[in-house]
């Protein structure tokens, strides 16, 4: 008797998301999931913590080294697994850097947590911390760069800084690097680099936002980071416009939008999500 | 000076779904939520469990949340003044002092929102051979009855729970629509009885679905509209379903609020493409002759995300 002809089942690329999650807004893995599962991932969510909405944040050092064991017996089971981690320790406020963790999480950072990721997404103030040297020129960045790669992860995106744009002071630069082996066996660097309007307002859970989208386009363009972080930035671009946009329609002339209106408008905007359009090019450097 | 000519901020539509959390696989919260969000509402989660993947696979380890914690988490809400619903969404509940802090938290929210509408999926039990059993303790049917259901706008029970909540069987259509028009008497003005054992004219593998849905029409005349539909029966256990029917149905009802009949064809359908593609997809994971586990009957809701945005009618309901 012949074999029946075995159908195939579907191929599937499965995250496993370890982050906050938020009854309201988008932070952590309310910000993460969405994106994910409209762009075809099957996502398994670990709430780390279950708050009403966003509020200011709360890591512990035995929480982080949980999940790195986890990870690594994780990556047992599956060698080619890839660990997309958001450093998230601190930010600059006019110049000057300060953490919102606990600075006990910075060596856990350092010496466990970046050497095992593969993909990292720190703002200028996380990759000068995890580096330990400033960056204050573009040459400065792709030297903190490379000492964050020969830490671990071949891709690093710095997902804001206040490097001088040539564009003008209401610019952000995001810069990223990702080194690879081409044809041949060449060992190489593809370094690129964004300007960014900013946007007059703290918005909370955009960067949970970008890693979770870089994720999905550097799965698409796993060889091509230029055009992963030319969709994940302008994604997210097309979010934090129509947001604050909507948060304004919403608080009124000369109001300051609320946290609650700042919220992300990330169901809103699905097909942005989906298929991104470009608004925003990287230039190589 | 000409006021500034102030741009509206965009419609929404907020619904909170208070429901359990699996890290793994589609129930509850997580079975509602991504078709709730790619069909364009603002869902606010709360978590009642957080759980590794549901009860039907071998293990099950997770964390539980008291009524408690839900008061907290609701007040973190009300100190921020984000307490304005369209919609509340609730599923399986096993927990009588949960249940009641759930209708409470209701309760204000309507007096917030009179015109709030509150989506129950009042999972108690199911039949099995014929016969039916309770999977949730006892002493949750009276919090059912005298509490939860008259506070509902929306009810899907299946056959049993329809059965045990209006007191009295149904064994043909006639007796389906005095049980439809019971449960209506205790509040809820549209009722789906998502599965039944009823004889269809279809043959022993169709399953049949009934609504039934008052409305005040032109007029002011009440009328009630009723519907039928044969689904085919699918040769296994789905975990989940369920919940995807009830916030499918939220949306569709949200769409269409006086017309279940194509509510229902569209819930329905989604729902049949999904579990479809999800049998297909776990036979060629088991392999040849061999029964899928849990793990590989998880439902494939993420693939299905264009079904679920724009179902193909494949099942219509007929009035009745």
């Amino acid at each position: 008797m012949l074999p029946e002809c075995q159908p195939q089942p579907e191929p599937e690329c499965r995250v496993l998301s370890i982050q906050s999650h938020v009854v309201r807004g988008f932070v952590g893995n309310k910000s993460a999931a969405f994106p994910l599962q409209v762009l075809g991932f099957e996502v398994d969510l670990v709430n780390s913590v279950q708050f009403s909405n966003h509020t200011g944040y709360t890591r512990d050092t035995s929480f982080l080294d949980k999940v790195m064991e986890i990870i690594q017996e994780l990556r047992r089971q599956n060698p080619k697994l890839v660990y997309v981690c958001d450093p998230v320790m601190g930010d600059k406020r006019n110049g000057d850097g300060y953490m919102y963790v606990p600075e006990n999480l910075l060596p856990v950072y350092k010496g466990k947590v970046v050497p095992l990721a593969d993909i990292i997404t720190p703002n200028q103030y996380e990759a000068e911390i995890l580096a330990g040297k400033k960056m204050n020129t573009e040459k400065e960045a792709i030297e903190v760069m490379d000492v964050l790669h020969a830490m671990g992860p071949d891709t690093v995106v710095i997902t804001s800084s206040d490097l001088p744009s040539a564009l003008g002071d209401n610019y952000l630069v995001t810069l990223g690097s990702q080194r690879k082996v081409i044809a041949g066996g060449l060992r190489v660097t593809e370094r690129i680099r964004m300007e960014i309007p900013k946007v007059d307002a703290v918005f909370v859970g955009t960067g949970d936002l970008f890693a979770a989208m870089l994720l999905a386009w550097t799965h698409q363009h796993p060889n091509n980071l230029k055009i992963a972080c030319e969709k994940t930035v302008s994604a997210l671009q097309h979010i934090v416009t129509r947001t604050i946009s909507n948060a304004k329609a919403l608080a009124g002339v000369g109001k300051k939008p609320s946290a609650a209106q700042l919220e992300l408008r990330v169901v809103q905007s699905k097909e942005q999500i989906e298929n991104p359009e470009i608004i925003i090019h990287a230039t190589t450097i």
